[in-house]
C-alpha cells in the first residue's frame, strides 16, 4: 500500500508533482499513467526516499520508506535500468545488493533465473541492450521477495515476449497480494495490464479509478451506423437529441445514444441499416481527452492528432 | 530462456510472500555490500595493483641510487665510508620512497568509489536499498580505509624485503628499534589513508570523476609544488610559509621519511592532525550534501 498525501516537488520555480493525493491498493496492479514529463518518475523517487519532497509526505506499508527496517523486503524498484554500475557484471550487482539485507545467494540465483538473464549474468552491464537492462532492474527490485513493487516504465525497450512477460508477472504479484505501481506513458500497455490506473497531467493527478470507469467516462461512446437512408435517420435521431456526425454519404457516427435504440428507432421507421456498430473509445482516446490540456510539448502541427483532441473538447462540452 | 516466454509457473516471484529470507539492513551488512562493489570493479585492480608496483619499483630504484652513493663514498676513502651512505638516504625514506605518487593512484581510487556510483546511477540502488544515506557511505569509507592501510602497509613490507640486500651492504637498513623510524613508516600508512578517505569526501561532494581527481591532483600535488618552490626562496614572507605548511600534504608529510623539506615545518603529529582535520571537514559537508540533496 502506497499513500501520498499533498506530495509536491518543485525545482526551482518549475513544479514537477504538484500536491497530489493519491493511494495505491494491494492486490492490484495500478498503472500511473501520464505523457512524458507530467512527474511520475519524480512520484516515484519520492515514494523511495530518493528526492526529498518539498512538501507532502508518502508512506509505503505504513511508513516512511526510509523508516522500514528491510526497504528492499518492503519495496522493490525498478526505476531506471541505468541504476547499475556499468563496471560491474549482472550477478554481482545483485550479490552487492542482496548483501545489504543478507539475502542468501540461492536468492540472486533464483531472481537471475527467473528474469532469464543467466545467460548474461556474468557479463559487464555496460554491455546490455535496454532490455537485458530492464530485466536487471526487475530481478533486482524482485530481490527482496517485496510487499510493494514500484516499477517506472517496466516495458521500456523490452521485445514482445519481454513486454507479455513484464505483463504476466505484475498480474501474478498483484494476485498474490502484492501491491504493484506501474507507470507508463503508453494508455494501450496500462489497459492491458492494470485494473486500476492513476492518470498524471502537468504534476497533477487528473484520474483516478478503474480502468473500466475511465474508458466508460471518457463519453466517447458511439455507434456507427451505415444505411441508405443515412439522412433520414439522421434527422429522427438529432429529433431525439442524439448527436449525428456525417462521416460520408451513407455513414453516420451517433452519439448520445446506443445501438439498442437506434436500431429500434430505424425498424419502426422502416429505414434499412446494412451497419449497426457501437464503437467504445479506446483507453487512449480517454486519456488524451484528460490529458489535453497537460501536455508538456504538444504536437499541434500534426492535423490528425489536433483533430482528434478538439473532438474530443466538443465532445466534452 | 524459455521462463521468459511463458506465463510464471507457480508464484511468479520465485517464492511466496514473506518467505525469501530478508534481515534487517546493519552497518556489518552495508560493509560487506560495499566490500563486494569494492573487489568486482576492474577499476579497482587498475588503482590498487600500481600503487603495489609503485611503492616496491620507487623504493628499489631508491636502493639502487643508494648503493650508487655508497660505491661513490668508499671510492671516495674510508672516512667517507665510515660516515656511511645510510646517514645521506635514511632506510625509511629508501623503503617509503615511491608513497606520495602511491597516494595519488589511491587518490584516484577514493574518488572513484562513489563519482563511479553517480556518473552511472548505482547510487540509486545504493540509497534504495540503504535508504540511510550515512550508512552508506560510512560503510564506503570504512572499507576504502581499511583496504589502503593493508595495502599500503603491504607495499611497504614488500618494499622493504627487496630493498633489504641492497641497504643491508650499505648498513643502512631500518631500524625497528628506532621509535622515529617506524614511526615514520606507520605515518606513511596514516598518509595514504587519509588522502584516500580526503579523495571520497572530494569526489561526494563534486559527484564527477575527473573533477574529483583534477581537485584532489591540484590540492595534494600541483598546489604543494608551487608553495614549497616558493617557500624555499621566500622563506622571509610569513604568509607564504604558513600557507606551505599548513598544506594538506606538505603538513601530513611531516610523519613520513620526507619530513622537513619546507622551513617551519610542523611537527609530525600536529602536521598529520591537520590533515585529519581537513579530512574530517571535506567527509562531513559530502555527509551533509549526501543527506539533503536529492540523489
Amino acid at each position: 500500500m502506497i499513500e501520498a498525501r499533498g506530495l509536491t516537488k518543485r525545482y526551482g520555480a518549475k513544479t514537477a508533482v504538484d500536491g497530489v493525493t493519491f493511494t495505491v491498493q494491494p492486490g492490484q496492479v495500478t498503472g500511473f499513467l501520464g505523457p512524458n514529463g507530467a512527474g511520475k518518475s519524480t512520484t516515484m523517487r519520492m515514494i523511495v526516499g530518493l528526492d526529498r519532497p518539498t512538501a507532502g509526505t508518502v508512506t509505503v506499508n505504513g511508513k516512511p520508506y526510509a523508516a522500514h527496517r528491510r526497504p528492499l523486503a518492503e519495496v522493490g524498484a525498478l526505476l531506471d535500468a541505468k541504476a547499475v554500475h556499468t563496471g560491474r557484471s549482472a550477478r554481482n550487482h545483485l550479490l552487492a545488493m542482496a548483501a545489504t539485507h543478507a539475502i542468501p545467494t540461492k536468492r540472486v540465483d533464483e531472481v537471475i533465473e527467473l528474469t532469464g538473464l543467466r545467460p548474461v549474468a556474468g557479463k559487464r552491464v555496460g554491455g546490455f541492450s535496454l532490455g537485458m537492462g530492464q530485466r536487471l532492474g526487475i530481478a533486482a527490485a524482485l530481490l527482496g521477495d517485496p510487499r510493494t513493487l514500484i516499477l517506472d516504465e517496466p516495458v521500456n525497450g523490452l521485445d514482445p515476449e519481454g513486454v507479455l512477460w513484464v505483463r504476466n508477472i505484475a498480474r501474478f504479484l498483484a494476485s498474490e497480494g502484492r501491491t504493484v505501481f506501474l507507470s507508463s506513458h503508453l494508455m494501450s500497455e496500462v489497459a492491458l495490464t492494470a485494473d486500476h490506473v492513476l492518470v498524471i497531467g502537468k504534476g497533477r493527478i487528473l484520474a483516478d479509478a478503474p480502468v473500466s470507469e475511465i474508458v466508460d467516462g471518457a463519453e466517447r461512446k458511439l455507434v456507427r451506423v451505415r444505411s441508405p437512408q443515412a439522412t433520414e435517420l439522421a434527422e429522427l435521431l438529432k429529433g431525439q437529441n442524439a448527436q449525428v456526425d456525417d462521416v460520408e454519404p451513407g455513414l453516420i457516427e451517433v452519439r448520445g445514444s446506443n445501438a439498442v435504440a437506434v436500431g429500434e428507432l430505424a425498424a419502426s421507421s422502416k429505414i434499412v441499416l446494412h451497419e449497426l456498430t457501437p464503437v467504445a473509445s479506446t483507453l487512449e482516446e480517454a486519456y488524451m481527452s484528460l490529458t489535453a490540456d497537460s501536455v508538456e510539448y504538444q504536437s499541434e502541427d500534426i492535423a490528425g492528432h489536433a483533430g482528434t483532441q478538439s473532438d474530443l473538447e466538443g465532445s466534452k462540452a | 530462456m524459455s521462463a521468459t516466454v511463458t506465463a510464471p509457473r507457480g508464484p511468479a516471484s520465485g517464492t511466496t510472500v514473506g518467505q525469501t529470507p530478508v534481515k534487517n539492513v546493519s552497518f556489518w551488512r552495508v560493509l560487506r555490500s560495499e566490500w563486494i562493489k569494492l573487489w568486482t570493479l576492474r577499476s579497482t585492480w587498475w588503482t590498487l595493483g600500481p600503487t603495489v608496483v609503485v611503492m616496491v619499483g620507487f623504493a628499489f630504484a631508491m636502493a639502487l641510487v643508494a648503493q650508487f652513493i655508497g660505491d661513490q663514498m668508499a671510492d671516495a676513502g674510508p672516512e667517507a665510508e665510515a660516515a656511511g651512505a645510510g646517514g645521506m638516504i635514511p632506510g625509511t625514506l629508501v623503503v617509503a620512497f615511491g608513497f606520495e605518487t602511491a597516494a595519488l593512484v589511491v587518490a584516484v581510487l577514493g574518488s572513484m568509489i562513489i563519482t563511479g556510483e553517480y556518473s552511472t546511477g548505482m547510487i540509486r540502488s545504493t540509497f534504495a536499498a540503504v535508504p540511510d544515506r550515512l550508512t552508506a557511505f560510512f560503510a564506503k569509507a570504512t572499507v576504502l580505509a581499511g583496504v589502503t592501510a593493508v595495502l599500503t602497509a603491504v607495499s611497504l613490507a614488500i618494499a622493504w624485503a627487496v630493498t633489504y640486500p641492497i641497504l643491508d651492504a650499505n648498513s643502512s637498513t631500518v631500524d625497528f628499534s628506532d621509535g622515529t623510524q617506524v614511526r615514520q613508516l606507520g605515518g606513511v600508512v596514516l598518509y595514504v589513508v587519509l588522502v584516500a578517505l580526503f579523495s571520497l569526501g572530494i569526489g561526494a561532494l563534486l559527484r564527477h570523476t575527473a573533477g574529483a581527481i583534477f581537485t584532489v591532483v591540484a590540492l595534494f600535488f600541483v598546489v604543494p609544488t608551487i608553495f614549497t618552490g616558493a617557500a624555499a626562496f621566500a622563506s622571509d614572507i610569513d604568509w607564504v610559509v604558513w600557507v606551505t605548511k599548513l598544506l594538506p600534504s606538505v603538513a601530513g608529510a611531516q610523519i613520513t621519511p620526507t619530513a622537513g623539506a619546507v622551513p617551519d615545518a610542523l611537527d609530525p603529529w600536529v602536521g598529520i592532525s591537520v590533515l585529519a582535520g581537513y579530512t574530517v571537514l571535506v567527509l562531513a559537508g559530502a555527509a551533509t550534501r549526501l543527506k539533503l540533496q536529492d540523489a
